[in-house]
């Protein structure tokens, strides 16, 4: 915590808000039983205005939802969040096949009597955790009517036959969500109106050599530029409609530098790591175009990163 | 903005320039390409760099005020060289991959002027080539040419800075144009008095047919050149129809014309047209006429020394090309088995002949009627059409031979076999008759040379016009020479020595008569598609000349020709092979397919593939 705090210091956010966190911390301790819960993050979200949108939604009461186009830190900002608000997580996948009994609990048998055995959603309220809601738009909208009660001013979930909770006062969650990939629809209003929206930028390219930098402190910064730009020009040619978005991969493009680090050469890193999540053989002709613009195929680590 | 949409190569070439400037919200109107379609990563990047750098719509203008001078290209290529110099100097701290990007396109100069034809060469503006290598060969840690003065200070000046802005850059490209060639643009536009009205200027483009030549240069011949050899066209429309003078170039080059004047004009009145229109036909042997002419001298020399060539490699090859012919022999017997009819033989029953039918009454021989004979023999023949562009440079070795094994393997099957090779120039489609149907002896194949463009549409047109002889007459059957013609009859019209004895008009009538081409799809002529009502002519090349010899096999197919294409090219040709042939075509690699892709390509014609 010590150490994020420190970097959204460095990140310039609002000193008045990380006090208003440092109050919130002190006054809901995590409970001993769910401690592990809370994330120690391996990634750190970059984008100072975004942070500030974030803690103050979760110091105002309100339940978030991260709307944004793939690889824009969704999910490494609900980590973060959590890491900063000390509440231990609850992470839910959302899928087609979700439904409420898998949100908020279902009947077990303990061997003599029918029991409730407790989903994520009651565990997260009952705990006073954050419960990420990653996906949500995956999800029909039938499952989700569950959340309703608890989502609003009413902040209570009633499992008929067995018993009704009120959210702890702490307790958030914060969904996820992303228009454009297959398999998503359009969020139900009445779900969408329980949420304040914050809609997650691209990352910028300065927040980008950060975080590659941060993650590979080894990195040589002249090379890191060079992998950002690699990045930005990949994402305006998506935004253009030349290629698809499924090459613009930050996690690919951190992958590639980890593989370089394990011995890799460049060439043969990025085209793992990025053009072949292309499989149009057409489109991995462009990206390679656009990497061997910018990239030498044949760096090795020893050239991309200080001893 | 909408975007047109593009297809390929050239969706990859704006790809390319739009990431160098970094944005998308332009159609760049500046596209580099190598001769084998390949767009140029470097120059296109250069092209997408001017456009982040500088005021792309200035330099447009820039390059416009020239456009009708006759050395615009020349000055393109050159200004080129100059701003590739800015830009990469304005770029390189941000990338620094440019450096080696750059080096390895010096690299690639080099690579590219070794597979140039002398024809590419002579095309080639001796003082672009010296600043081009001047660069080139500075950055690829070459040895630098010999330079006059003169060029020694263009090269100096060709180095634009990287710290000027637009209009700096703009001023020492006029400086650059007035002080080597003493060309103001814009003055010179105002002098001319056309103005800016591109249509005016587009018009009174023109370029000589004089340097339209034929060369014939030595490729590596046995089809493993990694590039394919594209003719390049330069930058202006050739306007001008073919004269006389061209005419006396080709008779000179390639002999004597087997059709008369005025069968030529007839022929040429019914297939140039649309847009072939302009265009002139030639027929020959090669039956060679006495000329002083130094060029179809050398033309001559270069024929008969890859002959050489071609005889030389077929000796070596011997073995490897008789087992594949026996190859093809075979696998075709088994595909022309089904098609065999049973020669018919006079007896005393069956269909009575009428001819002879007095033959009862008057001498008393019953022997009138006729009846399905125990000898067979298959009804139909086969026409070879080699194109002999100058695509075909590095595979001319290859493709004398690929000819011969196929000529031979249907001449084993009885099947008459005519083959001519193709190309074009200075407006003129040569067929040149390499064997005809009454021949025997295959070895005229190896006459085959690859040497000027390839008008593909109107050779296939011209030769399914060929019926038995190079008589046009005797197309009659494909119904649309009139009547009234000077051809009219058949049989009759001009029975000159030239034709006498060619083909026995029987060797082809009444048979079914296939078509095979062996080609690289990628028709290219230095003469312009006939211009469609007001619009300018297009060049004969890319998407608007396969659509040309689309049409013209469509035509030759809806005449009862079956067309087949054995494709000898580049894989970037595939999606031309497709149109122009539809699935009847067959890619060959190497003399080994041949037995199999052949074989293959006949059966699907025979089964009725039109």
């Amino acid at each position: 915590m010590a150490e994020l705090s420190a970097f959204l210091k460095e990140e310039g956010i609002s000193p008045a808000l990380l006090q208003k966190v440092e109050e919130f911390r002190k006054q809901y301790p995590v409970q001993a039983d769910c401690a592990s819960r809370v994330p120690d993050p391996e990634y750190l979200y970059y984008g100072r205005k975004t942070w500030e949108l974030a803690i103050a939604a979760i110091l105002s009461g309100n339940h978030l939802l991260l709307a944004g186009p793939k690889a824009t830190g969704k999910n490494v900002l609900c980590e973060n969040l959590s890491a900063l608000f000390g509440r231990p997580l609850w992470n839910m996948s959302f899928h087609v096949g979700t439904d409420a009994a898998s949100l908020v609990g279902t009947d077990t048998f303990d061997g003599q009597a029918g029991s409730f055995r407790p989903g994520p959603v009651w565990l997260c309220a009952k705990k006073g955790g954050f419960g990420i809601l990653d996906e949500i738009n995956m999800a029909k909208n039938e499952a989700l009517a569950v959340l309703h009660a608890a989502l609003d001013f009413r902040r209570v979930l009633d499992v008929p036959g067995y018993d009704r909770t009120e959210l702890r006062s702490e307790t958030r969650f914060i969904a996820t969500m992303n228009y454009g990939y297959a398999g998503t629809r359009d969020l139900n209003e009445a779900l969408a109106s329980r949420f304040v929206v914050l809609n997650m930028p691209v990352i910028a390219e300065e927040d980008l050599g950060k975080l590659i930098s941060r993650r590979y402190p080894s990195i040589r910064p002249k090379l890191r530029d060079q992998f950002v730009k690699l990045y930005t020009e990949l994402e305006r040619k998506a935004e253009s409609a030349e290629i698809s978005d499924s090459a613009v991969d930050l996690r690919g493009l951190l992958d590639a530098l980890s593989l370089m680090a394990q011995g890799l050469s460049s060439g043969d890193a990025l085209e793992m790591g990025i053009v072949n999540k292309s499989f149009d053989n057409y489109e991995r002709g462009l990206i390679r175009d656009v990497i061997s613009a910018r990239i030498p195929s044949d760096l090795t680590s020893e050239l991309v990163f200080e001893a | 903005m909408i975007k047109k949409q593009y297809t390929g190569n050239a969706r990859r070439a704006r790809n390319i320039i739009w990431n160098a400037a970094g944005r998308y919200d332009f159609d760049p109107p500046f596209m580099a390409f190598f001769a084998n379609g390949v767009p140029d990563t470097y120059f296109n990047m250069v092209a997408g760099l001017v456009a982040k750098w500088l005021d792309l719509p200035s330099i447009l203008h820039f390059f416009l005020e020239y456009e009708s001078d006759h050395r615009a290209a020349e000055f393109d290529d050159l200004l080129w060289l100059g701003l590739e110099n800015c830009v990469y100097e304005k770029e390189l701290p941000e990338r620094p991959h440019l450096e080696a990007l750059r080096k390895r396109r010096a690299e690639r100069f080099y690579e590219e002027q070794a597979s140039y034809s002398r024809q590419q060469m002579a095309y080639q503006s001796m003082m672009v080539y010296t600043q081009q290598e001047f660069r080139w060969a500075g950055i690829s840690g070459r040895r630098r040419p010999l330079m006059t003065p003169r060029e020694a200070r263009m090269a100096e000046a060709l180095r634009f800075s990287g710290s000027l802005g637009t209009e700096e850059l703009l001023t020492e490209m006029r400086r650059f144009l007035m002080d080597f060639f003493h060309y103001d643009p814009g003055r010179s536009r105002e002098k001319r008095g056309i103005g800016a009205n591109p249509l005016l200027r587009a018009i009174l483009r023109h370029e000589g047919n004089a340097k339209d030549r034929l060369l014939v240069r030595m490729g590596s011949g046995e089809g493993n050149h990694p590039k394919a050899v594209q003719q390049r066209h330069i930058r202006t429309i050739r306007r001008s129809d073919p004269t006389e003078k061209d005419a006396a170039y080709i008779r000179d080059v390639f002999g004597r014309s087997l059709l008369s004047e005025g069968e030529l004009r007839i022929l040429e009145r019914e297939l140039c047209i649309g847009s072939d229109e302009g265009c002139r036909l030639w027929v020959t042997r090669g039956d060679k006429v006495e000329t002083t002419d130094k060029d179809a001298l050398e033309v001559r020399e270069s024929a008969a020394r890859q002959q050489k060539k071609n005889e030389e490699w077929f000796r070596e090859h011997a073995a490897l090309l008789s087992g594949s012919m026996r190859a093809l022999a075979a696998k075709l017997e088994t595909v022309l088995s089904s098609y065999y009819m049973h020669v018919p033989e006079m007896s005393r029953a069956g269909r009575v002949r009428s001819e002879v039918v007095w033959r009862l009454p008057v001498i008393n021989d019953n022997r009138v009627f006729l009846r399905s004979g125990e000898e067979t023999e298959p009804e139909l023949c086969v026409d070879l059409l080699l194109d002999a562009s100058q695509s075909r440079m590095h595979s001319q070795e290859v493709l004398a031979a690929e000819a011969w094994i196929i000529c031979r393997s249907f001449e084993k099957n009885h099947i008459p076999v005519r083959v001519h090779m193709f190309r074009s120039l200075r407006g003129f489609t040569v067929l040149e008759c390499l064997r005809s149907f009454g021949e025997r002896d295959s070895r005229a194949l190896l006459r085959y040379y690859a040497g000027g463009w390839n008008r593909d549409g109107l050779a296939i047109e011209a030769l399914a016009r060929m019926g038995d002889g190079h008589s046009a007459h005797s197309f009659a059957g494909a119904g649309s020479i009139s009547s009234g013609s000077a051809f009219g009859g058949a049989g009759t019209g001009f029975s000159g020595p030239a034709f006498a004895g060619m083909d026995s008009s029987a060797s082809v009538q009444g048979k079914t008569r296939f078509l095979l081409i062996l080609t690289d799809a990628a028709p290219n002529d230095s003469h312009p598609l006939a211009a469609e009502g007001l619009n300018l002519p297009k060049e004969y090349e890319g998407a608007a000349a396969v659509t040309a010899a689309q049409e013209a096999v469509r035509i030759v197919r809806s005449q009862g020709l079956r067309v087949g294409a054995v494709f000898h090219g580049n894989t970037s040709h595939l999606e031309n092979v497709h149109q122009i042939y539809g699935q009847n075509y067959v890619r060959i690699r190497q003399a080994s397919q041949l037995a199999e892709g052949v074989s293959e390509l006949f059966l699907k014609l025979m089964r009725g593939g039109k």
